[in-house]
């Protein structure tokens, strides 16, 4: 009896397990059915989160070539190295190893670490950027061995300028977009053209970042690649610049011992063939992201290596701005060529005495010989005869007034002063006797050496003011399209006699009794003008001397040539050089190399030769402005030159002429 | 001793069940693995060794096995003194008898030997109801191995113990209302426990597992990472040896105590499905032997063997899916284990031993 009842309570309770295992199994089932196909998706993605990292490629910026398709600017490749947090779960010892290995010091690690903290995990930190290549082995070796899994080892293709920073401030430089420069297709972190030409064309010389999408185990070590989108490389683009021209301007700069600007171009199309600023910087510097250290220091040089003085640097136009006033009195039909001044060596104007710069004066000089021996009272005569306005307009039909529009950015305008420019910003009337001083280019007049290039090419083409620019062609992929050139700014067609007087007066200069026999090329006929820009008054360097500034003048070397249908133009800007005919040796070197290149003979080569010996300068020998032969009352109204009103202005750094 | 007769009786359904279990299990560990290494090759040689000891198991009647019950718990007994003093040390624990190709883990065998020696206590028990002496003996033969392993410490396997005597106690015709106060002090007890009983980090396992996110990279690493693994494979899987989780090691020890959630991230629900089904299908036939089984003792020996077996498969499928705090239990006939299989495949001898000899005297 007992056993039965026994049999029937051990059935039972099996019973009870049995049902209690069904029931567990079924809420397991339900379990997984919930994980696997209810939650799915999630977990599908957290998955992929897990096990893909997505790697950034970066793309090449598109290669610069010279208008006859040598490299200018390509890519290397170089090396970053950064640290990606995902996997990482200790810190602390990545930073120290990473340190230890790269021979950094911790706290900059940390530092920069600290700085992308709050950016997603999966974002690698760039630690080293362009690493040397012993820092890139230690760490692979190290990678190797697991004790950094959660360092990477990028390649990214790195901007590489020419050696020399050669043109440095036309290729300008890229950095790190800044917030306001994120858009579309630029993202935080993303190098961008930040001057120059890398700057103007970043759309087209950019590209698009691929990515490859990698598979990585637990540790973070790459396991194998799941997907890659190429990079598409920037567009390449070609240039104005002629490689050979642009080597043989710097090369005369550095024969020479200077620093200054040229803007070298073909008077018949603005197309630049050499683009010079000196002192520059390395563009390579900034290729893979400036240090601090190296920005600072290009900050605060005092030659400032950053300034694009082609474009940037304003300076007083000195005797160079003669051509203005002959073009306009010639063209307002004020006097023919044939129009003579005599020259005693000074004029009095208004109650005041203006000297020539040759004590002895030139005599009686029409106008080719007052272009030739730059003579001050004959240009004194025809600017009186203009007026401002009329000097100020043919400036700017020449160029010299305003912006070039060359294709580069943040460009300074030139001025040329006017009465509505004068009333504009000092609510002042004009006062004739200023207008003695312009014609001359000096008292406010203010030009960049390029809108000098743009004036020197409009005579040299006989009246259109082309405009410079130094693209040529671009590749969007299927070949070579040339770009549409510039449109240009004004034509105006000047009568043959304008032209024939301006063209034999500078020819003169160079092939004469002129200032410009530096750059004589026999069978050239080379046109040219010397200049100087005083870089403070006579009176202000009484005062500012002692203040350690270089107050020497500048020199400037305006040419084309050959005379009859130009072809090659520009401007040589010679800072602190005092005396403008040192400009034109390295004028002279260009031509030559631009006639040898031409005509397939070999290229001429800069010998190292003593310096000689200056000679006498008429821009240099000071032009002194007399005592106004009534008394000095009033300064600001009587005198041309502002600069000797305010002696106050004297503590602001550097002191151009005018500005 | 093996009559012909009783070859008949075999239940093939259970061991065919019992073995496409371990071929599964072999598979997985190759997926997880990373291909023919010596852990596959260890395994096969478990469940070789295993198949032995079921025949072993099998051959030999249970009813001579259960009156040698005793000497076979002493000497599991001495196995474990042994260990305590001599065993290797592995990850900090003394669980292992070095044999030179093979460890041996004498904590895998104390299961059956315990079950063995229970049956037999209260299958020849001519009481009809459990008396208190039942219970203290019960509790005694229970507590000497319990307490050894722990030592070890190995608290995973100590806790296996457990069910094998609610089990067999509960069919022996335990009182529910006596059931109830146990769990009432173990309620009562569980804060008491929690303060002295655990170390650190078995308290930060359990806190992790009511909040995973709250460590993510620490203890809960690994239950998030089992939620993903099972998570991702969807409802026909990712593919064999296709798995993300289990290749690229964000599950960690993903051929021993987390096989099933690799094979849920390969095989999908599908898999998960067939599995449980194989396990429910063996769990049940096994109960099934225990209603059949001649005997009090049989029924008992079966119920033994089958709990911990039930418990630990339970327990584990749930860790598997992130849905019970990480403890190292493996997954019986399929986790990556030579001793565990081999004790496990001894298990299912018995269990069939006492299914075919229900008709002998």
């Amino acid at each position: 009896m007992a056993l039965t009842e026994d049999r029937r309570r051990i059935a039972v309770r099996l019973m009870v397990l049995q049902v209690s295992v069904i029931v567990a199994f079924a809420a397991l089932a339900i379990s997984f059915w919930f994980l696997q196909i209810v939650q799915h998706a999630r977990y599908q993605e957290m998955a992929e989160n897990n096990h893909q990292r997505t790697l950034a490629l970066r793309a090449p910026r598109g290669v610069l070539f010279d208008r006859h398709g040598k490299v200018l600017v390509e890519n290397r490749h170089s090396f970053n190295v950064s640290i990606v947090r995902e996997h990482t779960t200790d810190l602390d010892r990545t930073i120290r190893l990473l340190a230890h290995v790269a021979g950094l010091e911790v706290e900059d690690v940390r530092q920069i670490v600290e700085r992308h903290r709050g950016e997603p995990t999966y974002r690698p930190i760039v630690i080293i950027k362009d690493a040397s290549l012993a820092q890139v082995a230690a760490i692979t070796a190290r990678r190797l061995d697991f004790e950094l899994p959660d360092v990477v080892v990028e390649q990214v293709p790195t901007r590489q300028y020419p050696t020399d920073a050669l043109a440095a401030h036309l290729f300008g430089y890229i950095g790190e977009a800044n917030e306001q420069q994120l858009s579309d297709g630029i993202t935080r972190g993303a190098l961008i053209g930040q001057s120059g030409v890398e700057r103007v064309y970043n759309n087209l010389l950019m590209g698009r970042d691929g990515a490859r999408v990698v598979v990585v185990n637990s540790v973070g070590r790459e396991i194998r690649t799941l997907e890659e989108i190429p990079p598409k490389e920037g567009r390449r683009v070609q240039l104005t610049i002629d490689y050979d021209l642009q080597k043989a301007a710097e090369d005369g700069f550095r024969h020479a011992g200077f620093n200054g600007a040229a803007l070298i171009m073909d008077p018949r199309t603005g197309e630049v063939l050499s683009y010079v600023s000196l002192p520059a910087y390395d563009p390579n510097d900034f290729a893979a992201g400036i240090d601090a250290a190296t920005w600072a220091s290009l900050n605060t040089d005092r030659l400032k290596p950053l300034q694009n003085r082609v474009i940037q640097g304003r300076y007083s136009a000195g005797s160079t701005f003669k051509l203005v006033v002959a073009t306009a009195a010639l063209e307002e039909g004020i006097v023919t060529p044939d129009f003579r001044v005599n020259c005693g060596g000074g004029a009095t104007f208004f109650g005041r005495y203006y000297q020539c710069w040759l004590k002895g004066g030139h005599g009686s000089v029409d106008m080719r010989h007052a272009i030739e021996k730059s003579c001050n009272v004959y240009f004194y005569t025809l600017g009186n005869m203009l007026g401002v306005d009329r000097i100020h307009k043919w400036a700017e039909k020449l160029g010299l007034a305003g912006k070039t529009g060359i294709d580069l950015p943040n460009e300074q305008e030139s001025l040329v002063p006017s009465t509505e420019w004068k009333m504009r910003r000092y609510g002042q009337k004009w006062y004739a006797g200023e207008t003695i001083s312009v014609a001359i280019g000096q008292g406010q007049v203010s030009v960049t050496p390029a809108s000098l290039a743009v004036m020197m090419a409009t005579i040299a083409n006989g009246g259109t003011r082309v405009t410079p620019h130094i693209i040529r062609a671009v590749d969007e992929g299927g070949g070579w399209k040339m770009a549409a050139p510039p449109a240009a700014a004004d034509r105006v067609a000047f009568k043959p006699e304008t032209l024939a007087a301006l063209h034999d007066g500078l020819w003169m200069v160079v092939n004469g009794a002129g200032t410009g026999g530096r750059a004589r090329i026999p069978g050239r006929d080379v046109a040219g003008k010397t200049g100087t820009a005083q870089v403070i008054s006579i009176q202000g360097r009484q005062l500012a001397r002692g203040s350690g500034l270089d107050l020497r003048d500048h020199g400037w070397f305006v040419f084309f040539a050959p005379r009859d249908n130009p072809e090659i133009a520009g401007v040589i800007f010679g800072e602190h050089n005092e005396h403008g005919y040192l400009g034109a040796p390295i004028a002279k070197h260009v031509m030559e190399t631009y006639y040898a290149k031409k005509e397939g003979r070999p290229l001429p080569v800069l010998e190292s030769k003593a310096v000689p010996a200056p000679e006498a300068d008429p821009d240099t020998a000071p032009v002194v402005i007399g005592a106004p032969v009534a008394r000095r009352t009033n300064r600001n109204a009587q005198n041309p030159t502002p600069n000797v009103g305010g002696e106050g202005r004297l503590g602001f750094g550097t002191w151009e002429l005018g500005f | 001793m093996f009559e012909r007769r009783l070859y008949h009786h075999v239940d093939w359904g259970l061991l065919i069940a019992v073995l496409t279990l371990c071929a599964i299990g072999l598979a997985q560990i190759y997926s997880a693995t990373g291909g023919w290494t010596t852990t596959v090759e260890t395994q096969i040689y478990g469940i070789l060794l295993g198949m032995v000891a079921l025949l072993v198991c099998l051959s030999v009647d249970y009813r001579s096995l259960a009156d040698k019950s005793h000497l076979i718990y002493l000497a599991i007994i001495a196995l474990l003194v042994y260990v305590l003093f001599f065993g290797a040390v592995r990850g900090g624990s003394r669980r292992w008898i070095d044999l030179g190709p093979f460890n041996l883990q004498p904590s895998e065998f104390v299961k059956a030997a315990l079950a063995l020696a229970l049956a037999k206590f209260f299958g020849e028990s001519r009481r009809g109801a459990l008396t208190r002496v039942d219970l203290f003996v019960t509790a005694a033969l229970t507590a000497v191995p319990l307490v050894m392993i722990a030592q070890q410490p190995d608290l995973g396997t100590a806790v296996t113990l457990i069910p094998v005597v609610f089990a067999i106690v509960y069919v022996a015709g335990m009182p529910v209302r006596l059931l109830g106060v146990l769990a009432l002090i173990a309620l009562l007890a569980a804060p008491v426990l929690w303060r002295f009983a655990l170390e650190d980090y078995q308290r930060e396992r359990i806190v992790t597992f009511l909040d995973p996110a709250q460590d993510a990279r620490g203890a809960g690493y690994q239950q998030i990472q089992a939620r993903i693994t099972v998570g991702s494979g969807g409802l026909w899987g990712k593919g064999f040896t296709e798995g993300t989780q289990g290749q690229l090691r964000f599950l960690p020890v993903a051929h021993n105590d987390f096989i099933f959630s690799v094979l849920a991230e390969e095989q999908g629900f599908a898999g998960v499905i067939v599995t449980l089904g194989l396990y429910l299908f063996v769990i049940l036939r096994s109960l099934e032997s225990a209603r059949l089984a001649k005997d009090r003792l049989g029924a008992y020996l079966v119920l033994g063997v089958l709990a911990s077996f039930t418990f630990q498969v339970i327990y584990n499928i749930t860790m598997s899916a992130g849905l019970a705090p990480v403890k190292g239990l493996t997954l019986p006939l399929m986790s990556y284990g030579g001793s565990s299989m081999i004790a496990t495949l001894a298990g299912f001898g018995l269990i069939l031993n006492v299914r075919m000899r229900r008709f002998t005297n």
